[in-house]
């Protein structure tokens, strides 16, 4: 079961402080989209609205087609897995999983069954008799997912129901949960702030800052080709070179550039400099150097603008002396102009 | 629902209310019984009470017996609280529950077992008597409140004055002390609370010069009167105005 | 001397007197009622014992079982009551009522603690009285053609007790309710159960440990009060503590309250393990 779900010039006021502003998002059905921002962007207030929990101020939510923007949650397509879990302590996992269908005047026999094969797709199913507070963060964040799950909704909505787990379990929850999502073919819409986890798991990130969308696409496209400074900032660590134009080419504190972006800030990943690439940006000097595991981070200095300092990702074992100087080259540049 | 809801609400709080409101306008009968018809407004029950020496000695008393023998549960309380924190003792869940156990039982049973000893070991039922009953009703309610409030932060703050050099008193007096100084407080407040209404122990435990509530019983023999809604009102307004007042001050700057 | 025995040793010094408190007026005043209890009255005299002549009177003599019968009742109706009647307003007060008058309403539903203990049973005497407020009212309403009595029964004991412990037991409910998140009713919701299902099949089980220990405080309380049957419930038919009050008073009779004290911890002793078991059951 799926569903697709549009978002139509949705806003939302709590008195006087705006929380979204004019937001319009078409998420295609089966697709797994990561609603991304800082706290306080409006990424839970969507998801709200989404799930029934706000009546938005302004604006429709349509899901599968139909207008849903004052149906009760109760009677959407859409579950939620909230951040706490919310999974009832006073009872155990299979009725926990069966809460649902239960209410949807399943006979005991059935929900029952259908209990144990959720808990059975999430691997839990020998507890099923045992109540939540036995279970580690990790298996309850499992039951609240096939709990949601168990009542086949078009649309799942997961409000940061990773938060909680440490970095290790994290990861593989993610894992875990871009599987079960394949498998189901269920719309997920997931809330988070950890930048990582959207990559990892997502088919399309919107990135929002600040009540509105800065950047809607693949993870690729919002890391690689960010429209924006804050979602290029978001979205991972960036050396920002001014850039103003001069007669048709474009120069920098570097130097004159070989193309011809525009005026703005020049955007490199760390990663995207180093030995070689497309362009050159002079030389330039190492000044302190540390080991990352995966890379050696670096701070170099260009000789040409010593008030500029550019951070560098360099390959393990490939790293000059501090002190040295080197010519350093850059490669997929983004130019964007500075925020409003 | 939601009408249901109202209507309820309106009916438990008619409930909740009907006694005090009855007892407050009733206090200014102008007339010897506190009962409907109301026959008109009157301060003169207030003034016969405020006149009454007996009353007014009374009130005295009470308020001696409730801030002294608050004063006293909630310092044992502290140091207990501080002693059990400190270090785990050998027993530390005996004593605790030692401490703990008055509260389950019955300020009957507690006042006559002390009315027995008082009474062997040749101690007259007086107000010290009674303060004592009240420190061994409040006792467990201070360290429990201020037991509860000394925390994992707490007690590293403790240590650390320890590291610092603080002798044990200087640690109570200038650490423990203000960091729990909210609950201090409350306890405090409760115990008095407590003292401030309390009969059966009183009852038992006193004799020539009585509290607050046992001479109210002693009014109440004489039957309904006006004037015992005077002092029954009397003693609400104090208590809301005290009530009041610390919620637009204490509690309120304690919030935020 | 190591640290630890330091620590340890300046710990005992803080508790010592807190102990030593519980210790010479608590413990022995109760372990001196506990003997008291093993001896009788002859005439007006104690004769030491130890017997259990008490103890085999309160279990034959009708009027003393009667009493130990009244008191149950009572509390158990008591509580009962209380509990059915705090509860919704609890939820009403915690779920309906605007955020901003939330703690006026809490304050307003527990407003009659601040009278004296003493007086709020003299007020419902004065309401439930034959020529009280509530008679006047319902005769002037033609809902009665005449005052019936109500002082001086067990309906005004009840409806005294109700009335101080609905308050207390909405503030431990409340406190229950406020802190129980959010989600779980949303959860609920969302999985499609009706306001209803939602109260019934998780808020209320959820506030059950809650209501479990603010019942236990109510039986405690209840059971052990002296004022409220005394004033509201007269003579009529005596409550264990106004029997023991009488031993005292009229005979000097301490070996029978004593004796009769011992019952009344015994009761509340049992209560509390039934709760407690019943809590660490439900934990599992």
């Amino acid at each position: 079961m799926t569903a697709e779900v549009q978002i139509r010039s949705v806003s939302h006021r709590f008195q006087s402080f705006t929380a979204l502003e004019g937001i319009d998002l078409e998420i295609a059905a089966g697709e797994f989209i990561v609603l991304l921002g800082p706290s306080g962007c409006g990424k839970t207030t969507l998801l709200s609205i989404i799930g029934g929990f706000l009546t938005p101020s302004e604006g429709e939510v349509l899901i599968g087609g139909r207008d849903m923007t004052r149906v009760a949650p109760k009677d959407r397509p859409t579950t939620t897995m909230f951040q706490d879990y919310a999974l009832f302590p006073h009872m155990n996992l299979r009725d926990n999983v069966a809460f649902g269908l239960r209410m949807r005047g399943v006979g005991r026999k059935a929900r029952h069954d259908r209990a144990l094969e959720m808990l059975e797709m999430v691997g839990l199913a020998a507890f099923a008799a045992r109540k939540p507070h036995a279970l580690s963060g990790g298996q309850r964040q499992r039951v609240a997912l096939a709990r949601a799950l168990a009542v086949e909704p078009d649309v799942l909505l997961l409000d940061e129901p990773l938060g909680a787990l440490d970095l290790k379990l994290r990861r593989q929850m993610q894992d875990e949960l871009k599987n079960i999502q394949r498998k189901v073919g269920t719309t997920f819409i997931h809330v988070t702030h950890d930048q990582e986890e959207a990559m990892a798991i997502a088919d399309r990130i919107v990135v929002m800052n600040r009540g509105h969308i800065e950047h809607f696409g693949t993870p690729e496209d919002v890391y690689l080709r960010p429209r924006t400074l804050f979602s290029a900032d978001f979205m991972g660590e960036m050396n920002r070179i001014p850039v103003r134009r001069e007669g048709g080419t474009s120069i920098s504190p570097l130097g004159p550039l070989p193309f011809d972006l525009g005026e703005g800030l020049l955007c490199l990943r760390p990663e995207n400099i180093g030995f070689d690439g497309s362009f050159s940006m002079g030389r330039a000097r190492l000044q302190e150097v540390a080991f990352f595991g995966t890379h050696h981070r670096c701070h170099f200095v260009p000789l040409k603008a010593p008030d500029l300092t550019l951070t560098v990702n360099l390959p393990q074992g490939a790293h000059p002396a501090p002190g040295a100087e080197v010519e350093l080259f850059g490669r997929d540049p983004v130019l964007l102009s500075e925020d409003v | 629902m939601r009408t249901l809801s109202w209507v309820y609400l309106g009916a438990i709080f008619t409930f909740i209310l009907l006694p005090v409101v009855v007892l407050v306008i009733f206090s200014f009968q102008d007339g010897r019984l506190p009962v409907p018809p109301f026959k008109g407004a009157t301060l003169k029950w207030y003034a016969k009470i405020l006149g009454d020496r007996d009353l007014m000695d009374a009130l005295v008393n009470s308020m001696m017996v409730a801030i002294l023998s608050s004063l006293v549960a909630v310092t044992l309380g502290f140091l207990a609280a501080s002693g059990l924190a400190r270090a785990a003792l050998p027993g530390s869940a005996l004593m605790r529950g030692l401490l703990i156990a008055p509260m389950t039982v019955s300020y009957l049973i507690i006042g006559l077992g002390l009315l027995q000893m008082f009474n062997q070991v040749g101690i007259r039922p007086s107000l010290l008597a009674t303060g004592i009953g009240h420190v061994v009703i409040n006792l467990p309610l201070c360290f429990a409140i201020l037991y509860a409030a000394i925390g994992e932060h707490q007690k590293s703050a403790l240590q650390a004055a320890r590291d610092l050099g603080a002798r044990e008193w200087q640690v109570l007096w200038h650490v423990a002390a203000p960091m729990l100084a909210p609950s201090l407080a409350a306890a405090f407040f409760l115990s008095f609370t407590f003292s401030w209404d309390e009969f059966i122990i009183a009852f038992l435990l006193t004799r020539f010069d009585v509290t607050l509530p046992v001479e109210i019983w002693s009014m109440l023999r004489s039957g309904l009167s006006p004037a015992t809604n005077a002092v029954g009102s009397l003693v609400f307004l104090v208590s809301v105005a005290v009530v009041v007042t610390l919620e637009l001050t204490l509690f309120r700057k304690g919030s935020k | 001397m190591s640290i630890e025995r330091i620590e340890k040793r300046q710990g005992a010094t803080l508790v010592a007197p807190a102990l030593l408190w519980t210790l010479i007026f608590f413990v022995l005043p109760f372990l001196a009622m506990a003997l008291m209890s093993l001896s009788h009255l002859e005439g007006r005299s104690v004769v030491s014992g130890p017997d259990l002549r008490n103890y085999a009177k309160i279990f034959t003599e009708a009027s003393l079982l009667k009493g130990i019968a009244v008191s149950l009742e009572i509390t158990v109706l008591v509580t009962v009551i209380s509990v059915a009647l705090a509860w919704p307003l609890a939820w009403i007060i915690a779920t309906r009522v605007p955020v901003r008058w939330r703690r006026l309403a809490l304050l307003l539903a527990v407003l009659p603690f601040w009278t004296s203990y003493v007086v709020r049973s003299y007020s419902w005497a004065l309401v439930l009285g034959e020529k009280g407020v509530v008679m006047n009212a319902l005769v002037g309403l033609g809902m009665l053609s005449e005052p019936v009595q109500i002082m001086a029964t067990r309906s005004a004991t009840v409806t005294g007790f109700v009335h101080f412990f609905v308050m207390l037991l909405t503030l431990t409910i409340y406190s229950n309710l406020v802190q129980l998140s959010p989600n779980y009713a949303r959860a609920a919701e969302d999985l499609g159960a009706s306001r209803w299902q939602v109260i019934r099949l998780v808020i209320l089980p959820l506030t059950l440990p809650g209501v479990v220990t603010g019942a236990f405080l109510t039986f405690v309380l209840c059971i052990g009060d002296y004022i409220t049957p005394q004033i509201l419930g007269g003579n009529n038919e005596l409550t264990l503590p106004q029997l023991i009050m009488l031993q005292l008073g009229r005979r000097g009779d301490y070996p029978m309250a004593s004796a009769l004290s011992l019952v009344l911890m015994l009761i509340v002793t049992l209560a509390y393990l039934a709760c407690a078991r019943w809590l660490k059951m439900e934990r599992v």
